[in-house]
């Protein structure tokens, strides 16, 4: 042929044309530069803090290695941490996956009521959950088994403590799960919401029964979201540390996040080096899970979503109607509300007993505590308000660079990605103080203000945010943005008119998560706040190492009303959206 | 090449030059799904993209409206260069001035018809529309398509096809010069379809757009189509009239991909000028070539229309006359296909009458040398047995 020739001739220049044509546009360039600055507020700290992992006193050294490896209890510590990470997480999966099911899919359903009642553990800061179960389920003084004891002298039954501990690998276990379950139930529900109904029915029509349906239909096409849940989960117990400090700690179980907190923030002088060695195992533990996440993700990536909003016939439970939701309900009960009643009656009792005081309950305590406290009400205030401008920040940044990463596959979109979620897999902790490290003295002079605690609890929480604004992307589809391109619309058009109101409840709920992060954070507030810039999470802090327990549920249950009304607001709004066929048809058909 | 042609009458409105497009399989083997195409779209021409599924049209059609880049070649519409891997250009899909009508309609489910409808009058930049004019607009478009009532509704609140109108309306309302179309109608029912391809062809006769619809379905494209691009594996295997691409086409794999055809497979025996003889297991074949050079002892295909062929019980005056046995008559209304034996092949052939022959008996097969075509079994011959392997030497139907 002739033009063979030409056409190799072409190639070189062809290739070098894509070059230029690469330049950003606008709305790209603006993107990129939000996630330089999201990227430098985790990169910068996390290698300041880093260098000195081999980089000690200007030399290169392996003395916090050896020192890591040569703490005496290593092998039970990471056990111990494995344990307990993989069995809450799978205790959760189990829960919430459940819940979801029958929450979308049947008739167990009881309107909002069951939509947010798995949520609730959100209500309550783990801090918070963690003194509660402890005054539920003492084994002396515990409220809950207080209340066993009286029952079971009705039958001649004299116990003297228990029957309950929750200082131990079971109490420890439940806890952990109960605040894991919401992050597998979202994510759940969500790809339950948006599946094909017809995918359902025509495995019913194939003659597949109920459970059938679910196990060979239903799951493996939502595998994305559970995958996404599990992750979370996962995620959540690596990092989190008041739940075992509080829990774990007196039942002589002890786990790597707690460990690395006591060494930066209990030890004197703080042993960085050990503390950093340590977050390496971390590092190694959520990266097999994302790894194994995406394994699921690309699987499953075919799951189709319903076109016009479709909403699939409810499973009708028949008889096992009401035990289903007895269910649903026992486990808010358990979960939650003893919890918070616990809290409740302390904080209006004024000191923890298993005796309660009934008829001297009174708010006193609770007004004394924090509303004429001045330094819980400015704490209080500069919570909210950091909830809030971060959490939107966070989410719109969030949802940005999602787009990006989901229009160019190119390997600068990917490696946005994996660094937007850099910090779930490292210690939060160590991304804290690296911030403290570099931002609070020269030339910076940050500490004490508001700004600081800003960037720490975004850069903490830009992991959630991504996933958030990923599922929300994903859900818009490809078709309906091009439809946008093609008619004429320019990008920042097509962001603010296409993706933006249908990433909307996506967005929104992201946005709750965040703000709830926030409001509750105790890692970046036990660092980054001082009496200059108080916020809540230090204030709980405080007040937990001073001791006073009607103190802590007193505050506890003011955070619990304002993060419960800020839930219902937004699950009302993403529901009402939903119905009205935001989920998108997307893909081929 | 420069492109120093102003826009005129002339002027093409779009213009593919040897454009490739590569994508990489997840098994790492690279495809081209689009393998040097060029081709053109006069003004006011309806042009269909006409293959079986996966041989590359939507990736055609996705390369010129700017939402898949090319590797290689280069797109111009009304003149303007919106694509060359030479010269480095790349002009992103909302400065191109088309329209696109998606296979799943991708009607934005949160605005309503009318916002849909609206959407590109207002996103064209450079251009101010004044609201009331918006509003006439957007009303004469959604008229036009005869879903003026469903204004207020939204896209979830409506049936397949008037969502199929919704999308049509929205890719008119801008009248820009090229409309593109990516199956749009596999996704409604059968009379609604009918209805919608009779009104799409009006439509386009009486606003004067240029179209360029992709399907599989070839009634589809030979009702529509002023031309029709027959694509294989990525390449154009034939681009003609409806009338040239059934009664002259240019290969194997297009007459067999458009219509009922019969084959026979042989070898030449001789050639004379445009008219060759060949010797197949069922005796001497006289036919026609099309365009190609075939000289003695070459392997090819004679390929007749079933409709071409007629059946006698008598033997005919004819050059090309076999003696075949029936299997089966089959009476289908308007005309009645009998299937006949003959040689090594079946021959399928149609006729209006029903009462010719019964099943079993004797009959005279004859078709006229110039409804024969010969068509070298090389090159093509390969990519239509692959894509048919029960193709063999018998009839083949493609619907
Ligand atoms: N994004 C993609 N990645 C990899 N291969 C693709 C992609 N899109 C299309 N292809 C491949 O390109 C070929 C042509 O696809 P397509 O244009 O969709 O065909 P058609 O529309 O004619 O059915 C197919 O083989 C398909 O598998
Ligand atoms: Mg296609």
């Amino acid at each position: 042929m002739s033009g063979t020739g030409a056409l190799l001739s072409d190639r070189p220049a062809g290739r070098h044309a894509r070059l230029s044509r690469r330049l950003p546009g606008p709305f790209d360039a603006v993107t990129l530069l939000i996630a330089a600055v999201f990227i430098a507020i985790v990169v910068v700290p996390l290698g300041r803090v880093l260098t000195r992992l081999f980089w000690v006193d200007g030399g290169l050294t392996l003395e916090p290695i050896r020192k890591t490896l040569a703490i005496p209890d290593l092998g039970s510590l990471l056990l111990d941490t494995l344990i307990l990470v993989l069995a809450s997480s799978a205790l959760a999966f189990v829960i919430g996956v459940g819940l979801a099911w029958l929450n979308e899919r049947t008739n167990a359903r009881m309107g909002l009521l069951t939509d947010a009642l798995p949520l609730l553990p959100f209500l309550l800061p783990p801090v918070a959950g963690a003194v509660g179960w402890t005054m539920l389920l003492s084994p002396r003084a515990g409220l809950l088994n207080s209340w066993i004891r009286d029952g079971l002298a009705v039958f001649g039954i004299e116990l003297r403590e228990g029957p309950f501990d929750i200082n131990s690998w079971y109490g420890l276990i439940l806890v952990m799960a109960f605040y894991a379950v919401p992050f597998v139930f979202m994510n759940a529900s969500a790809g339950l919401r948006n599946l094909d109904p017809a995918l359902e029915e025509a495995s019913r029509l194939s003659g597949a029964g109920t459970f059938r349906t679910l196990r060979t239909v239903t799951l493996p096409a939502v595998a994305p979201s559970l995958g996404a849940g599990l992750l979370l989960a996962v995620w959540f117990g690596v990092g989190m540390f008041s739940i075992p400090a509080i829990i774990g700690t007196p039942a002589g179980i002890d786990v790597i996040s707690v460990r690395i907190v006591e060494l930066l923030t209990f030890t004197f002088p703080a042993e960085t080096d050990v503390a950093i060695g340590l977050s390496f195992f971390v590092v190694v533990f959520v990266g097999l899970a994302y790894w194994l996440q995406l394994r699921i993700l690309r699987r499953g990536r075919h799951a189709t979503v319903a076109g016009k909003g479709a909403r699939a016939k409810t499973i009708d439970l028949g008889a096992w109607k009401w035990p289903a939701r007895l269910l649903v309900l026992g486990y808010v009960v358990f979960s939650t509300i003893l919890p918070i009643v616990a809290l409740v009656l302390v904080s209006l009792n004024g000191f923890w007993t298993p005796d309660i005081a009934w008829s001297n309950l009174s708010f006193t305590a609770l007004q004394r505590a924090v509303f004429d406290d001045a330094t819980t009400l400015q704490a209080l205030v500069n919570s909210l308000g950091l909830g809030l401008v971060g959490g939107l920040i966070g989410i719109l940044g969030a949802a940005m660079i999602a787009l990006y990463v989901a229009r160019r596959r190119t390997l600068l979109a990917k490696g946005i990605d994996a660094a937007i979620k850099l910090p779930a897999a490292i210690s939060n902790m160590v991304i804290a103080v690296g911030i403290l490290l570099l931002l609070a003295g020269a030339p910076f002079f940050l500490s004490g203000t508001l700004l600081i605690l800003l960037i720490g609890y975004l850069a903490l929480y830009l992991p959630q945010a991504s996933i958030a604004a990923d599922a929300a992307v994903s859900g818009v589809g490809k078709e309906l943005p091009e439809a946008s391109a093609v008619s004429g619309a320019r990008p920042f058009r097509t962001f603010s008119r296409i993706y933006l109101p249908l990433m909307m409840p996506g967005l929104v709920a992201g946005w709750a998560l965040l703000f709830i992060r926030m409001v509750g954070d105790l890692t970046a507030s036990a660092i980054l706040a001082g009496t200059a810039n108080p916020v809540v999470g230090f204030r709980i802090l405080e007040v937990f190492t001073s001791g006073s327990f009607a103190l802590l549920a007193s505050l506890s249950t003011v955070l619990v009303l304002i993060t419960g009304t800020v839930l219902v607001v937004v699950l009302a709004y993403t529901r009402r959206k939903s119905k009205l066929g935001v989920a998108a048809r997307v893909g081929g058909v | 090449m420069p492109l120093d042609e102003t826009t005129s009458s002339a002027t093409p409105v779009v213009e593919v030059k040897n454009l490739i497009k590569r994508f990489r399989r997840e098994s790492g083997a690279v495809v081209n799904a689009i393998d040097d195409v060029t081709f053109e779209v006069a003004q006011g021409d309806f042009v269909v993209l006409l293959g079986p599924s996966g041989c590359g049209k939507t990736t055609l059609l996705r390369t010129i409206a700017g939402l898949e880049t090319p590797d290689e070649g280069s797109i111009a519409i009304a003149g303007r260069t919106q694509f060359s891997s030479r010269e480095g250009i790349e002009v992103p899909p909302e400065r191109r001035d088309i329209s696109m009508i998606f296979q799943s309609y991708a009607l934005w489910p949160h605005m309503t018809a009318f916002k849909n409808v609206a959407y590109p009058l207002l996103s064209r930049r450079g251009r101010k529309v004044p609201k009331d004019e918006v509003a006439r607009r957007v009303r004469e478009a959604l008229e036009l398509v005869g879903v003026g009532e469903l204004e207020r509704q939204y896209p979830g609140q409506m049936s397949g096809g008037q969502q199929q109108r919704i999308a049509l309306a929205r890719a008119l309302v801008n009248n820009d010069d090229l409309v593109l179309f990516d199956e749009p109608l596999s996704n409604v029912d059968a009379k609604v379809r009918e209805q919608l391809r009779f009104e799409l062809v009006s439509m386009q006769r009486k606003l004067g757009f240029s179209a360029l619809f992709v399907t599989h379905d070839q009634t589809e494209a030979m009702e529509l189509a002023h031309r029709i691009a027959v694509l294989d594996s990525g390449r154009i295997a034939q681009f003609g009239s409806p009338q040239e691409i059934y009664h002259r086409p240019a290969t194997r794999y297009v007459a067999k991909f458009i219509g009922a055809i019969n084959e026979s497979l042989g070898t030449v025996s001789a050639v004379d000028g445009d008219t060759v003889v060949v010797d197949t297991g069922h005796g001497r074949v006289v036919g026609a070539l099309v365009g190609q050079r075939v000289a003695v002892g070459d392997r090819v295909a004679a390929m007749w229309r079933p409709e071409r062929g007629l059946l006698s019980r008598e033997e005919p005056q004819a050059v090309n006359r076999w003696l075949g046995r029936v299997k089966a008559p089959m009476f289908v209304g308007s005309h009645t296909e009998y299937l006949l034996a003959v040689g090594d092949v079946d021959v399928r052939l149609w006729s209006p009458r029903s009462d010719l022959v019964d099943a079993g008996a004797a009959a005279w097969v004859s078709v006229a040398p110039e409804d024969v075509r010969v068509l070298p079994l090389d090159g093509d011959g390969r990519r239509a047995d692959a894509e048919r392997p029960s193709a063999a030497p018998a009839m083949v139907t493609a619907s």
